[in-house]
Protein backbone atom coordinates (compact mmCIF):
# COMPACT_ATOMS: atom_id res chain seq x y z
CA UNK A 1 0.00 0.00 0.00
CA UNK A 2 0.94 3.16 -0.70
CA UNK A 3 1.30 6.14 1.43
CA UNK A 4 3.81 9.22 0.33
CA UNK A 5 6.20 9.43 3.64
CA UNK A 6 7.68 12.44 6.16
CA UNK A 7 4.74 15.08 4.46
CA UNK A 8 1.84 16.72 4.85
CA UNK A 9 1.51 16.76 1.10
CA UNK A 10 1.60 14.18 -1.74
CA UNK A 11 3.27 16.72 -4.00
CA UNK A 12 0.53 16.90 -6.75
CA UNK A 13 0.47 20.55 -7.21
CA UNK A 14 4.59 20.62 -6.95
CA UNK A 15 4.22 18.06 -10.10
CA UNK A 16 1.66 19.93 -11.84
CA UNK A 17 3.23 23.17 -11.64
CA UNK A 18 6.65 21.72 -12.89
CA UNK A 19 5.10 20.80 -16.04
CA UNK A 20 2.92 24.60 -16.29
CA UNK A 21 6.54 25.94 -15.35
CA UNK A 22 8.04 23.89 -17.95
CA UNK A 23 6.21 24.79 -21.01
CA UNK A 24 6.31 28.08 -19.99
CA UNK A 25 10.03 28.48 -19.77
CA UNK A 26 10.61 26.71 -23.29
CA UNK A 27 8.58 29.37 -24.83
CA UNK A 28 10.09 32.05 -22.77
CA UNK A 29 14.00 30.72 -23.58
CA UNK A 30 13.33 30.20 -27.29
CA UNK A 31 12.82 34.12 -26.85
CA UNK A 32 15.79 34.55 -25.18
CA UNK A 33 17.98 32.60 -27.49
CA UNK A 34 16.74 34.38 -30.33
CA UNK A 35 16.86 37.80 -28.44
CA UNK A 36 20.73 36.85 -27.00
CA UNK A 37 22.16 35.41 -30.17
CA UNK A 38 20.38 38.02 -32.66
CA UNK A 39 23.58 39.89 -33.25
CA UNK A 40 27.15 39.30 -31.33
CA UNK A 41 26.32 42.65 -29.59
CA UNK A 42 22.68 42.22 -28.34
CA UNK A 43 23.31 39.53 -25.95
CA UNK A 44 26.53 40.68 -24.62
CA UNK A 45 27.49 44.81 -23.95
CA UNK A 46 25.51 47.30 -21.89
CA UNK A 47 24.16 49.29 -23.95
CA UNK A 48 21.80 46.37 -25.69
CA UNK A 49 20.72 45.60 -22.24
CA UNK A 50 19.80 49.26 -20.96
CA UNK A 51 17.91 49.65 -24.17
CA UNK A 52 15.98 46.48 -23.59
CA UNK A 53 15.38 47.48 -19.96
CA UNK A 54 13.59 50.63 -20.91
CA UNK A 55 10.86 48.66 -21.44
CA UNK A 56 8.93 47.67 -18.54
CA UNK A 57 7.25 44.78 -19.98
CA UNK A 58 11.26 43.11 -20.41
CA UNK A 59 11.84 43.95 -16.71
CA UNK A 60 8.57 41.74 -15.93
CA UNK A 61 9.36 39.19 -18.64
CA UNK A 62 13.04 38.67 -17.10
CA UNK A 63 11.91 38.93 -13.51
CA UNK A 64 9.12 36.20 -14.07
CA UNK A 65 12.04 34.27 -16.07
CA UNK A 66 14.40 34.62 -13.61
CA UNK A 67 11.63 33.49 -10.66
CA UNK A 68 9.96 30.60 -12.65
CA UNK A 69 13.52 29.23 -14.03
CA UNK A 70 14.95 28.99 -10.23
CA UNK A 71 11.82 27.49 -8.97
CA UNK A 72 11.27 24.92 -11.99
CA UNK A 73 15.15 24.06 -11.26
CA UNK A 74 15.06 23.57 -7.40
CA UNK A 75 12.23 21.85 -7.55
CA UNK A 76 13.50 19.62 -9.90
CA UNK A 77 16.34 19.46 -7.29
CA UNK A 78 13.92 18.25 -4.86
CA UNK A 79 12.33 15.52 -7.01
CA UNK A 80 15.83 13.75 -7.04
CA UNK A 81 16.29 13.71 -3.63
CA UNK A 82 12.61 12.66 -3.28
CA UNK A 83 13.54 9.55 -4.97
CA UNK A 84 15.46 8.32 -2.21
CA UNK A 85 14.33 6.94 1.62
CA UNK A 86 14.52 10.22 3.68
CA UNK A 87 14.54 10.95 7.35
CA UNK A 88 12.65 13.66 8.34
CA UNK A 89 15.30 15.92 9.57
CA UNK A 90 16.94 15.14 6.25
CA UNK A 91 14.18 16.24 4.06
CA UNK A 92 13.59 19.47 6.08
CA UNK A 93 17.15 20.47 5.97
CA UNK A 94 17.35 19.89 2.55
CA UNK A 95 14.39 21.65 1.54
CA UNK A 96 15.53 24.71 4.09
CA UNK A 97 18.83 24.76 1.73
CA UNK A 98 16.83 24.81 -1.45
CA UNK A 99 14.59 27.49 -0.14
CA UNK A 100 17.75 29.93 1.12
CA UNK A 101 19.89 29.38 -2.13
CA UNK A 102 16.63 29.87 -3.91
CA UNK A 103 15.82 32.90 -2.45
CA UNK A 104 19.60 34.07 -2.32
CA UNK A 105 19.91 33.75 -5.71
CA UNK A 106 16.45 35.39 -6.73
CA UNK A 107 16.49 38.74 -5.12
CA UNK A 108 19.91 38.62 -6.25
CA UNK A 109 18.69 38.32 -10.17
CA UNK A 110 16.04 39.98 -9.43
CA UNK A 111 17.94 43.29 -7.63
CA UNK A 112 20.55 43.02 -10.99
CA UNK A 113 17.48 43.91 -13.30
CA UNK A 114 15.91 46.89 -10.57
CA UNK A 115 19.71 48.35 -10.53
CA UNK A 116 19.62 49.17 -14.46
CA UNK A 117 18.86 52.60 -14.61
CA UNK A 118 15.89 54.24 -16.97
CA UNK A 119 17.91 56.77 -18.85
CA UNK A 120 14.70 58.19 -20.94
CA UNK A 121 11.41 58.57 -20.50
CA UNK A 122 9.72 55.62 -21.13
CA UNK A 123 5.95 54.97 -22.20
CA UNK A 124 4.25 51.67 -21.65
CA UNK A 125 2.57 49.65 -18.62
CA UNK B 1 5.34 -1.44 5.36
CA UNK B 2 7.59 -4.11 4.97
CA UNK B 3 11.40 -4.04 5.78
CA UNK B 4 13.58 -2.14 4.02
CA UNK B 5 16.89 -4.28 2.81
CA UNK B 6 19.98 -2.43 4.31
CA UNK B 7 21.91 -0.05 1.33
CA UNK B 8 24.70 -1.67 -0.50
CA UNK B 9 26.48 0.96 -2.13
CA UNK B 10 28.64 -2.00 -4.59
CA UNK B 11 25.73 -3.84 -5.74
CA UNK B 12 23.28 -0.75 -6.53
CA UNK B 13 26.02 0.63 -8.71
CA UNK B 14 25.89 -3.04 -9.96
CA UNK B 15 22.55 -3.35 -10.45
CA UNK B 16 22.08 -0.09 -12.25
CA UNK B 17 25.16 -0.35 -14.54
CA UNK B 18 23.35 -4.05 -15.43
CA UNK B 19 19.92 -2.65 -15.90
CA UNK B 20 18.90 -2.87 -20.08
CA UNK B 21 18.60 0.57 -20.52
CA UNK B 22 15.70 1.61 -23.01
CA UNK B 23 15.42 4.40 -24.73
CA UNK B 24 13.11 6.20 -21.58
CA UNK B 25 15.97 4.52 -19.49
CA UNK B 26 18.44 6.92 -21.08
CA UNK B 27 16.10 9.99 -21.39
CA UNK B 28 15.67 10.09 -18.02
CA UNK B 29 19.25 10.00 -17.27
CA UNK B 30 20.20 12.78 -19.57
CA UNK B 31 16.72 14.89 -18.40
CA UNK B 32 18.43 14.61 -14.81
CA UNK B 33 21.77 15.43 -15.82
CA UNK B 34 21.03 17.96 -18.07
CA UNK B 35 18.61 19.26 -15.24
CA UNK B 36 21.23 19.70 -12.49
CA UNK B 37 23.78 21.12 -15.10
CA UNK B 38 21.58 23.85 -15.94
CA UNK B 39 20.37 24.38 -12.38
CA UNK B 40 24.21 25.31 -11.77
CA UNK B 41 24.54 27.20 -15.01
CA UNK B 42 21.30 29.54 -13.34
CA UNK B 43 23.24 30.12 -10.49
CA UNK B 44 26.79 31.01 -12.65
CA UNK B 45 24.55 33.10 -14.91
CA UNK B 46 23.02 35.11 -12.01
CA UNK B 47 26.67 35.87 -10.60
CA UNK B 48 27.84 36.41 -14.04
CA UNK B 49 25.43 39.34 -14.96
CA UNK B 50 25.64 40.65 -11.64
CA UNK B 51 28.62 43.27 -12.56
CA UNK B 52 25.05 45.05 -14.32
CA UNK B 53 24.51 47.39 -11.54
CA UNK B 54 28.15 48.35 -11.24
CA UNK B 55 27.34 50.36 -14.96
CA UNK B 56 28.57 49.72 -18.32
CA UNK B 57 32.52 49.70 -18.42
CA UNK B 58 32.44 46.97 -15.59
CA UNK B 59 30.02 44.74 -17.14
CA UNK B 60 31.67 45.11 -20.80
CA UNK B 61 35.08 44.32 -19.28
CA UNK B 62 33.43 41.80 -17.88
CA UNK B 63 31.70 40.21 -20.96
CA UNK B 64 35.12 40.18 -23.00
CA UNK B 65 36.12 37.37 -21.01
CA UNK B 66 32.65 35.38 -22.22
CA UNK B 67 32.96 36.29 -25.95
CA UNK B 68 36.34 34.10 -26.35
CA UNK B 69 35.87 30.99 -28.64
CA UNK B 70 36.48 29.07 -25.41
CA UNK B 71 33.61 30.56 -24.14
CA UNK B 72 31.43 30.47 -27.39
CA UNK B 73 31.94 27.21 -27.60
CA UNK B 74 30.97 26.58 -23.85
CA UNK B 75 27.99 28.18 -25.07
CA UNK B 76 27.17 26.44 -27.70
CA UNK B 77 27.23 23.18 -25.80
CA UNK B 78 24.77 24.90 -23.41
CA UNK B 79 22.51 25.00 -25.50
CA UNK B 80 22.76 21.21 -26.44
CA UNK B 81 21.88 20.45 -22.69
CA UNK B 82 19.06 23.18 -23.06
CA UNK B 83 18.07 21.45 -26.34
CA UNK B 84 17.73 17.78 -24.62
CA UNK B 85 16.17 19.39 -21.71
CA UNK B 86 13.36 21.27 -23.65
CA UNK B 87 12.67 18.52 -26.05
CA UNK B 88 12.26 15.72 -23.25
CA UNK B 89 10.18 17.54 -21.21
CA UNK B 90 7.88 18.39 -24.03
CA UNK B 91 8.22 14.60 -24.64
CA UNK B 92 7.76 13.99 -20.89
CA UNK B 93 4.46 16.64 -21.14
CA UNK B 94 3.04 14.56 -23.83
CA UNK B 95 3.45 11.23 -21.90
CA UNK B 96 1.44 12.70 -18.88
CA UNK B 97 -1.42 14.57 -20.83
CA UNK B 98 -1.58 13.69 -24.17
CA UNK B 99 -1.32 9.81 -24.47
CA UNK B 100 2.28 9.99 -25.48
CA UNK B 101 2.93 6.91 -23.84
CA UNK B 102 1.41 5.03 -26.54
CA UNK B 103 4.41 6.51 -29.17
CA UNK B 104 7.26 7.88 -26.59
CA UNK B 105 9.73 6.35 -28.09
CA UNK B 106 9.15 7.83 -31.51
CA UNK B 107 8.52 10.47 -29.97
CA UNK B 108 12.35 10.17 -28.14
CA UNK B 109 13.91 9.77 -31.95
CA UNK B 110 12.19 13.00 -32.99
CA UNK B 111 13.15 14.65 -30.78
CA UNK B 112 17.07 13.47 -31.02
CA UNK B 113 16.46 14.24 -34.67
CA UNK B 114 15.29 17.76 -33.97
CA UNK B 115 17.55 18.33 -31.65
CA UNK B 116 20.25 17.60 -33.66
CA UNK B 117 19.58 19.72 -36.35
CA UNK B 118 18.74 22.81 -34.38
CA UNK B 119 21.82 22.07 -32.31
CA UNK B 120 23.67 22.66 -35.71
CA UNK B 121 21.57 25.47 -36.73
CA UNK B 122 21.99 27.68 -33.50
CA UNK B 123 26.18 26.84 -33.81
CA UNK B 124 25.67 28.77 -37.57
CA UNK B 125 23.73 31.36 -35.60
CA UNK B 126 26.37 31.85 -32.87
CA UNK B 127 29.38 31.57 -35.06
CA UNK B 128 28.00 33.29 -38.23
CA UNK B 129 30.03 36.43 -37.43
CA UNK B 130 33.06 34.13 -37.09
CA UNK B 131 32.23 31.81 -40.31
CA UNK B 132 31.58 34.96 -42.08
CA UNK B 133 34.98 36.50 -41.63
CA UNK B 134 36.76 32.89 -42.55
CA UNK B 135 35.23 33.21 -46.09
CA UNK B 136 35.69 37.18 -47.06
Amino acid sequence: MYKHQNSRSSGSFSWVFQRITGLILVVVMIGHYILMHYTPESGHTYDAVLARMQSNWYRVLDLTFVVLAMYHGLNGIWGIFRDYKLKSWQSITIVGLLIIVGLAFSLWGIKTILDIPYVQTTSGL
Amino acid sequence: MSEFKKFDQKSWVKTNLNYRKDSGSWAWILHRITGIALIGYLFMHIFSLSPLSQGREAFNSFMEHYSTPFFMALEWFLFAFVLFHSLNGIRIVLVDWADGAKYHKSLYRYSIAIGVVMFFAMGYVMFSHEIHNLFK
